[in-house]
């Protein structure tokens, strides 16, 4: 079997000294699309979160790798540029810092001079068509002031751009109108569909299975009370959408708070 | 007789001026007038910077001015830009302050000491006492230049005591960049500001301060804005160890506009002392006042920000907004808003903050591949460029970027990609 994805072995993580993550399993390979489902409190946040290596989050044990390397004690910018993304539920402003320079300096930080100016600019263009943005948005301040659905899409932007090797989209369709959503799912998909994105692995943190009618799941995984108790195909997600997750909840007896 | 200049003529001493005037001469300002000041400086109280602020060392009740030489023998040449053609047509002045009187007493009684009366201040006396530098620049009624003038003032061995005296006609319009910089390292400044912008015109003044970190600096500038109005300073206090800076509008006329700009940055063992006053004193004035500070090392600063609204000035409005960024434990920031307000119908707005980089930006900018150091630096600049953005024209601007970056843990240029 090839080292060749992202995988996730036995993950706990503590925050404030309570145990969140309770031994995760899960393996995102190249190209494939997983969704990880689960109410709110049932550890989704904090496992994109671990992943990422946010300080806050301590993780106890187990293994996070990426193609093989072990990412787990990297600070952030290591495993971004092992080919990392986390698209941010609630994403921070940089204020005086524009998208454009932000964007530059993340891509040339991930991919050293891989690209001229000139490239940099058709290409961060030809995203924002595809998201439905306005060229006016490069100039704005990094998510000040941005509403929601802008804020998504400067994540998508950035997914986009930075191409990654696996990307972790947490609650990234949470609060968006149906345009948003639609826009997200376009720019995933488009993504999904070009050179630079064809092998990107994704895992799809979300509560409602409504961003899967936009990008299609090839395994859903639903998470309770810090661990997955139950992996399917995309129909899982069709349960969910039916019964909620009360069923499942009944089944595997998890304790949810 | 006058001592030998330059050898026993130290100190800001009555001494040291007769040898300054026999010297240079008493220029713009009549030898009366420079003795006078020079009693009131002895006889004033210097304003002490705050009593028993946390790692505050300088005080300026303590100054120690016996060693300055307050002359330069050989007189230090002012970088006046030359005029092109068509503004000296329109009768636009650019002359050095000791020649002003003399070449354009006209104009330059109209504006000397109409929006500056030094006698209640101890430092802008000396500074008029000993004045030995400036610049007078006039710009008739009516006239507009788009080019900036530039004056650019080099303090040397020798104390530097330049007065920038700016007179704008009704509804001239012109943007003014006073650079500072000193060619020796304990060089001393203290200097003196006059803006007087007639009535609808629009003056953008710009102080750009890039001393070395040793020099020493005192300046006091002031404007009188008229009817209708546009007054645009930006203060850049990005040199000295040891800078004061403080500035006062009078909206002295209906309709006078005033937007206040500055920034500083503290590293090393650097301290800042930073004030800014608009007083509103007729109807349906407007000021504008933003400030962003930082420190690293051990820096210090001081931000003492005050709007005054005054019982006629109805209808005027006010904002003030002023924050600093510390990037070390060692360095320390103090910000004091306050508005006196005595008029009822004011919309009057002061906020201040003095915090660190929050986590959570850098953890963001980490996520994106971008390394720690590097995130701190963006996130820095970030936090001063709604006030960068404020200063007039790219070149100061990218100017301005680069002097703050160079704050920027310089030793880490060469690690960052």
């Amino acid at each position: 079997m090839s080292e060749r994805g992202l995988r996730i072995s036995g993950l706990t993580t503590s925050v404030d000294g309570n145990e969140i993550l309770k031994g995760i399993e899960l393996e995102v390979a190249p190209g494939s699309v997983h969704a990880l489902m689960g109410p709110n409190g049932s550890g989704k946040s904090t496992l994109a979160f671990s992943i990422a290596g946010h300080p806050s989050y301590a993780v106890t044990g187990g293994s996070v790798t990426v193609d093989g390397e072990e990412m787990l004690g990297l600070p952030p910018d290591k495993r971004a540029k092992a080919g990392l993304f986390l698209s941010f539920q609630y994403p921070a402003a940089i204020p005086g810092v524009s998208v454009a320079n932000f964007i530059r300096t993340a891509r040339q930080a991930i991919h050293p001079d891989d690209l001229t100016p000139a490239k940099f600019r058709a290409m961060i263009f030809e995203k924002l068509d595809v998201l439905d943005m306005d060229a006016a948005f490069l100039s704005r301040y990094v998510n000040d002031g941005f509403s929601g659905g802008e804020k998504k899409r400067l994540e998508m932007l950035q997914l986009a751009m930075l191409a990654p090797k696996y990307a972790i989209l947490d609650e990234t369709d949470s609060g968006l109108d149906v345009d948003a959503l639609r826009a997200v799912g376009n720019s995933v998909n488009a993504l999904r569909a070009s050179d630079a994105g064809k092998d990107i692995g994704f895992l799809i943190i979300t509560h409602y299975p409504r961003i899967l009618q936009h990008i299609a799941a090839d395994r859903v995984h639903v998470m309770m009370d810090g661990r997955v108790v139950t992996s399917g195909g995309p129909e899982l997600a069709n349960d969910i959408e039916r019964d909620g997750y009360d069923r499942i909840r009944e089944e595997f007896g998890a304790s949810v708070g | 007789m006058s001592a030998e200049p330059g050898v026993a003529a130290r100190g800001v001493t009555k001494r040291s001026l007769d040898a300054l005037l026999a010297l240079h001469g008493a220029g713009a300002i009549k030898p009366g007038a420079r003795y006078d000041a020079l009693a009131r400086y002895e006889e004033l109280p210097a304003r002490a910077i705050i009593r028993g602020g946390r790692g505050w060392k300088h005080d300026l009740a303590k100054l120690d001015l016996s060693g300055i030489v307050p002359f330069d023998r050989d007189g230090a040449e002012l970088d006046l830009e030359t005029l092109v053609p068509a503004a000296r047509r329109a009768g636009v002045v650019i002359e050095r302050f000791s020649l002003a009187r003399e070449r354009h007493r006209a104009e330059f009684e109209r504006a000397f000491g109409r929006a500056f009366d030094t006698r209640d201040d101890n430092f802008a006396s000396l500074a008029l006492a000993f004045q030995n530098h400036g610049a007078f620049v006039h710009v008739p009624a009516g006239v507009v230049l788009e080019e900036p003038i530039l004056i650019g003032y080099e303090a040397r061995e020798a104390a530097l005591f330049p007065y920038t005296l700016v007179s704008l006609g009704d509804g001239a319009r012109v943007t003014i960049v006073e650079r500072l910089g000193a060619a020796s390292a304990s060089a001393f400044v203290c200097g003196i500001v006059e803006l007087v912008v007639g009535d609808r015109a629009h003056l953008t003044y710009v102080a750009d301060q890039r001393t070395p970190a040793d020099a020493r600096l005192i300046f006091n500038r002031r404007a009188l804005v008229g009817a209708d109005a546009q007054l645009d300073v930006g203060l850049a206090e990005l040199g000295g160890g040891h800078a004061v800076s403080r500035f006062r509008a009078l909206e002295s006329a209906r309709g006078a506009r005033t937007g206040v700009t500055a920034v500083f940055f503290s590293d090393g063992d650097q301290h800042v002392d930073l004030e800014t006053e608009t007083v509103h004193a007729a109807g349906a004035t407007t000021s504008e006042t933003v400030v962003r500070s930082a420190g690293t090392g051990r820096g210090q600063g001081r931000y003492l920000g005050n709007i005054k609204i005054l019982a006629d000035a109805h209808g005027a409005e006010a904002s003030l907004r002023d924050d600093a960024l510390l990037l070390s434990p060692g360095a320390h920031i103090d910000s004091v808003p306050a508005l006196e307000i005595a008029a009822n119908d004011v919309k009057a707005f002061h906020g201040a903050t003095v915090g660190a980089i929050s986590e959570e930006e850098l953890f963001y900018a980490q996520s994106r591949g971008i390394e720690r150091r590097a995130a701190e630096r963006m996130i820095a600049l970030g936090f001063f460029e709604p006030a960068v953005a404020r200063f007039p024209t790219d070149g100061l601007r990218v100017a301005i970027r680069a002097a703050l970056e160079n704050k920027l843990a310089p030793a880490e240029v060469e690690s960052s990609v």
